[in-house]
């Protein structure tokens, strides 16, 4: 079946990977982080060891499965090229920034879709500095932006990222040498078979349909095209769906237990960041998995940027902590952003100027 | 709902050469519009410009005249 050539088709793509978050938010993965790039990264670099905060290391499956599920489906249907060399190290760069302002957000863009499903208002307030953030990355596109071309590249250089995620896979159930949470988020998890599984359905589902956050809003606006859009609208209304149904839905701010903050600037700058440079890098976090799955090494490049920014967010302590019960007082304790992660939200949108115009297309220069 | 119709569909190596032309084409008033790389001919997520099949000529001309590369020229549904 084609799921990419109609609106409807579309979005029915949405509709299926909701109901893959819904189903492991319903199987024990984190309240409203059902499914977050960013989150699952930092905890998969955790129990890599990569950063030693011990209530979030676990090795995601959904992050083996987007990844093995893209470059699946790219093989089966003739669509994975090896490609490569387009600015690998400006990427890596990217990567590492998009986390930082996932990390001072609290989510990825798709956790950020996921948490305005269930009410969270800061994720609204969010919406507005990701909207900005690629409306910034698009004004330099304008501007002749460019990280130069890819080329093909040996076969097997885009099966590296894939065969990383094998061993990861290969560790996490024939060993215990990776760390996992005994507390916290990270103990938090659905079973690992249902993890995966999901992971292959909505890695190979994005694949096809193009799913990206950081793009459906740039071809809105650069075009007026609403066609990724509608692949966000579809999880969107499913996962709204699922959290009226299940009494997950809670209209507020300073919501306890959801792992968010109410720093408004900071909600707004942190996904400005995200938004500003998954523009540049072509993808957001999400898409950065699937176009490594289906053989980019730029994207492999930008995921390892990915994993080193988690692990800097957690050892430099950049990243914000949520709102929370204290459960001897009963009082609520606002989440915040600590002051090296708001310094490093500030120095991430400066280099993420920097490189947007002093990066142009040779003719524009 | 628009009708498809067989269009000449160009895509380029980089987004970047996807804004120059359409910078250029605004310039040379070259016909055509810039569209999402339609999903049965890429599995990128770039941009492509789209013009009638019968505009080839003068899209191909203007394309070498600012020294703007295709990757691919395609004829297809959009």
């Amino acid at each position: 079946m084609n799921l990419s050539d109609s609106k409807k088709k579309l979005a029915l793509a949405g509709v299926i990977c909701g109901l893959v978050a819904a189903c492991l938010a319903f199987l024990g993965n984190p309240a409203n982080m059902a499914f977050c790039i960013a989150c699952f990264i930092r905890d998969t670099a955790g129990a890599l060891g990569m950063h030693q905060a011990e209530v979030v290391q676990y090795a995601r499956p959904e992050i083996i499965g987007l990844v093995l599920g893209a470059f699946i489906i790219s093989v089966g249907t003739k669509e994975y090229r090896s490609t490569g060399g387009s600015s690998p190290m400006i990427r890596f760069v990217l990567g590492m920034i998009i986390v930082i302002g996932s990390l001072v957000f609290l989510g990825c863009p798709l956790r950020m879709i996921i948490r305005m499903s269930a009410g969270d208002l800061n994720a609204w307030v969010a919406l507005i500095g990701f909207i900005l953030g690629v409306a910034t990355g698009v004004f330099a596109l304008k501007k002749g932006f460019s990280l130069g071309r890819a080329h093909a590249v040996n076969k097997m250089g885009g099966t590296m990222l894939p065969a990383i995620m094998v061993g990861i896979l290969i560790l996490a159930l024939c060993s215990s040498v990776l760390k996992a949470s005994e507390t916290g988020p990270g103990s938090m998890h659905a079973p690992l078979i249902a993890s995966l599984v999901g992971g292959l359905v909505f890695g190979a589902v994005a694949q096809k349909s193009r799913m990206c956050f950081a793009g459906s809003i740039r071809d809105v606006i650069l075009m007026k095209n609403f066609d990724l859009f509608s692949v966000i609208a579809g999880l969107f209304v499913v996962m709204l769906v699922f959290n009226l149904a299940t009494g997950r839905f809670v209209v507020g701010f300073d919501t306890p237990g959801i792992i968010a903050h109410s720093n408004h600037l900071w909600n707004i700058l942190g996904m400005y960041t995200v938004g500003f440079a998954a523009t540049l890098a072509g993808g957001c976090p999400l898409r950065q998995l699937i176009l490594a799955g289906q053989g980019s090494s730029d994207s492999a490049v930008t995921v390892m940027g990915m994993f080193v920014g988690a692990a800097l967010c957690h050892t430099l302590g950049l990243a914000a902590s949520g709102t929370a019960m204290n459960a001897e007082t009963q009082e609520i304790v606002a989440g915040a952003v600590p002051p090296h992660g708001k310094v490093a939200c500030i120095v991430c949108i400066i280099v993420c100027f920097v490189i947007a115009f002093t990066n142009k297309r040779d003719e524009a220069k | 709902m628009r009708k498809k119709e067989l269009k000449l569909v160009v895509t380029f190596h980089t987004t970047a050469d996807a804004m120059a032309m359409e910078k250029a084409c605004k310039e040379h008033q070259a016909p055509g519009r810039i569209i999402p790389v339609p999903r049965a001919i890429s599995a990128g997520c770039g941009l492509a410009w789209c013009a009638a099949l019968e505009d080839r000529e003068q899209i191909v001309s203007m394309m070498r005249m600012t020294g703007i590369e295709e990757e691919e020229m395609h004829e297809c549904m959009v």
